[in-house]
């Protein structure tokens, strides 16, 4: 019997999720339930008292990997794994051993050395967490990669939706800007469209990527038209490089036809809600009175709802690896 | 100085459409004799005999695999004997390989330093240019004396329209042909200059938008093959495509065939039995280049290959070390072994009826041959005893773990046929166990 498991049965609060796997490499491929499962046990986290006894994994080694910069995704699961009473080891491998020619095997055989619980890595190629979890032996959360997934970002998108709106379900959401270089797009493409949420995606079109529509959304190319009676308006940051280009034009021009200000807001849904999942370009994505308005920006809120969903998550993966 | 005899073999030779049961004598490096129920009386002079009892099996020309990388010349000699295990009996090697072949000696050199009568024949393509996108033409006609075949850049475009068309008008004054890897380079993200974030790694479409990979459109390709035919016209130079993947592609070579232009392309085996859709773990042997495409672009290489359009089958060989290929997807090395699989996966379109015996191996000897202007192999009297040995009904199964080089696209794939013997010159330079036991001195 799992030493975790023993510990936590005289804790009340300890009630895991258990997944199909003990990785979360991608939301595509998670069914409904296992999502509503742990949306319901991040919301949980969510209202209980910070100071609450949920030291449920003593002992639990987690490795935050980074192999590209991050500030409050490493910070929000360091604090997930503490509130779980995890020992966390920071790790940043920003063009460290990439450029020193170590291979990522390497890289990986040498932390499996170490015998961690759970890897927590983000890398800047689409695909690399799949590696790891290929050659550890521990849990793998995928942090992002690449243009790829950022499963726990729209897990917490959700769970922000949830607890605003009361519901997924049947929700038109509006996910606007860079989608061709988003792995929180696509990553909430998958996640709200699984929950039955109508997904709505704007961007130029050289920001579109292909056969988009296959992943069961509307493409738009006109945002007044794609944030029309919308409920939840999701920005993507627009990366600096693509801020003139050959991609766009240029910053005021993005902002014009694809920033959200008072105007285009107007054509959503009267309560609609503004997420953005940060950094915030002002006045390139978003018009600065809108990222600060409190009755409509949640971007706070999102920030807040990561650790929640985070432990459940970290609890989850621990339950079911050693389930299994 | 000893004869050899093969005992009842199906000999299949394109060349003079043959494809019947006989027995086939070899003195020294010549067949001397293709006829029914040899008699060792028949023979002049009583020098020992190696009789093979070859029922059920198939002889044909050997295989001229036209499209081979080998990396590093270090590699030469191995990669010449695993292809001589595989039924391969020449190779063209690719210039981009280290060092380039982009001068007359080193083009002489690789020859000399592969020059082994039992061993399959290197031929070489010489470099086009100097660098993959330089201006300066390289010494086209020298190159040519000291024995290159054809020229091409190898893995990357001839991308400047000026210097493509100087080098296909050079190239048809001295009767070579240019081999183009038909790729618009600007288009599909693959030229650094253009581009500082997008480096295309798969075909553009549904899959590459779900794993976050940069997409390659596929008419990357014909627009290529669109401008190149016009050069070609405009020089007269035999103008070859190399592995085409495309429905589009094919479509234009198809007409500017009917057209007359002298035209001719290859393709090889991932292109007819991969798609697209290989990619979804992210499996870094599933990389190449031109990149697997859709399910209709891969029809459509079969309805080429059945039509003729498609001339030739070669096994686009790029050995990588696994290194370089366990890493994530973006930062893997492109291309895959092909060598060893070749001749197994081009069977697999006879075993599905999909093509006759005969024109398989017409697709990989004679055809290659006639694109390249190198001697069309021929099993008959008096001519040159280089020929391969198989099993066409013995069921196979690719598995990784038993080939020499890595990686293949093709683990776990079933086909049918098994190379028994590969004769280079009258000597047997593979015999496996199973043809070896059936000789009797």
């Amino acid at each position: 019997m799992n030493k975790f498991l023993k510990n936590n049965q005289k804790n009340k609060l300890y009630s895991p999720v258990k997944l199909s796997s003990h990785h979360l490499l991608s939301i595509e491929g998670m069914t409904k339930d296992e999502i509503q499962k742990l949306l319901d046990r991040a919301d949980f986290f969510a209202n209980l008292d910070r100071h609450s006894d949920t030291k449920f994994l003593p002992g639990y080694v987690v490795l935050n990997v980074f192999f590209e910069n991050s500030t409050r995704t490493r910070v929000s699961f360091e604090l997930a794994a503490r509130r779980l009473g995890a020992e966390v080891i920071n790790i940043s491998l920003i063009n460290s051993s990439i450029k020193k020619g170590e291979s990522l095997l390497d890289t990986a055989s040498t932390l499996n050395a170490m015998k961690p619980d759970l890897l927590i890595v983000r890398h800047p190629h689409s695909g690399a967490p799949l590696l790891f979890a290929d050659y550890l032996n521990c849990s793998i959360i995928n942090a992002g990669d690449g243009r790829h997934e950022h499963p726990t970002q729209a897990l917490l998108d959700a769970l922000t939706i949830k607890r605003r709106i009361g519901r997924l379900e049947d929700l038109k959401i509006s996910i606007c800007g860079d989608i061709a270089n988003s792995r929180v797009a696509r990553s909430n493409i998958h996640l709200l469209t699984t929950m039955g949420a109508e997904v709505r995606c704007v961007a130029p079109s050289t920001l579109m990527p292909s056969n988009l529509e296959k992943l069961n959304v509307k493409c738009f190319y006109d945002m007044d038209e794609g944030i029309k009676n919308s409920d939840v308006i999701m920005l993507l940051r627009l990366q600096n490089e693509r801020m003139s280009g050959t991609e766009n034009p240029s910053e005021r021009e993005y902002f014009k036809f694809f920033g959200l200000d008072e105007k285009k807001l107007s054509l959503a849904s009267p309560n609609a809600v503004i997420m953005h999942p940060g950094p915030m370009n002002r006045g390139v994505e978003i018009a600065s009175s809108l990222a600060d308005d409190p009755s409509r920006s949640l971007i706070k809120t999102q920030v807040e709802m990561g650790v929640a969903v985070r432990m459940s998550i970290i609890e989850a993966l621990n339950f079911t690896k050693n389930q299994t | 100085m000893t004869y050899s005899v093969f005992k009842s073999i199906k000999v299949i030779n394109p060349a003079t459409s043959l494809n019947d049961v006989s027995d086939v004598v070899v003195e020294n490096n010549k067949i001397i004799a293709i006829v029914k129920n040899f008699k060792q009386e028949d023979l002049d002079d009583k020098r020992p005999i190696t009789s093979y009892d070859c029922s059920g099996l198939v002889m044909s020309p050997g295989i001229i695999d036209i499209r081979v990388n080998i990396g590093k010349t270090e590699n030469l000699i191995l990669t010449q004997k695993i292809a001589a295990e595989n039924g391969i009996t020449s190779m063209v090697i690719l210039p981009n390989q280290t060092p380039k072949l982009n001068n007359p000696s080193i083009i002489d050199h690789i020859q000399r330093q592969s020059e082994n009568s039992s061993l399959p024949k290197v031929w070489v393509y010489g470099a086009a240019t100097k660098d993959d996108q330089s201006l300066e033409m390289c010494e086209l006609g020298l190159m040519s004396e000291m024995g290159a075949i054809g020229f091409t850049n190898g893995n990357k475009s001839i991308k400047n329209s000026l210097v493509l068309r100087r080098v296909m008008s050079y190239a048809a004054m001295i009767n070579r042909p240019i081999i183009q890897h038909a790729e618009d380079e600007d288009l599909s993200g693959l030229n650094q200059a253009s581009t500082t974030s997008i480096k295309g790694e798969m075909n553009e479409g549904e899959i590459s938008t779900r794993l976050g990979l940069i997409g390659i459109p596929s008419c990357a390709e014909v627009i290529m093959i669109e401008r190149d035919i016009r050069l070609a016209k405009l020089t007269g130079v035999h103008y070859h495509v190399a592995h085409v993947s495309t429905r589009d592609g094919i479509d234009v070579i198809r007409k500017a065939k009917k057209d007359g232009v002298k035209i001719s392309c290859d393709t090889a085996p991932p292109y007819f039995t991969l798609n697209e859709t290989k990619l979804l773990s992210y499996d870094t042997a599933f990389k190449l280049s031109p990149p697997l495409r859709s399910e209709d672009d891969r029809l459509a290489v079969i309805e080429g290959i059945q039509d003729g359009t498609i001339d030739a089958i070669a096994s686009d060989h790029r050995a990588r070390s696994k290194d370089t290929k366990i890493q994530p997807f973006s930062a893997a090395s492109i291309g895959a072994s092909g060598i060893e699989t070749l001749f197994l996966v081009t069977m697999e379109l006879v075993n599905k009826k999909i093509i006759s015996i005969d024109k398989a191996i017409s697709l990989l000897t004679v055809n290659p041959a006639n694109i390249l202007n190198l001697e069309i192999p021929s099993l008959d009297q008096n001519k040159n005893a280089t020929f391969i040995i198989f099993d066409e009904n013995i069921p196979s199964k690719i598995d990784k773990n038993n080939l020499k080089m890595s990686p293949t696209p093709f683990n776990g794939r079933k086909s049918f046929g098994k190379i028994l013997g590969t004769f280079i010159n009258g000597q047997p330079s593979f015999i496996h166990n199973d043809l070896k036991v059936k000789a009797e001195k």
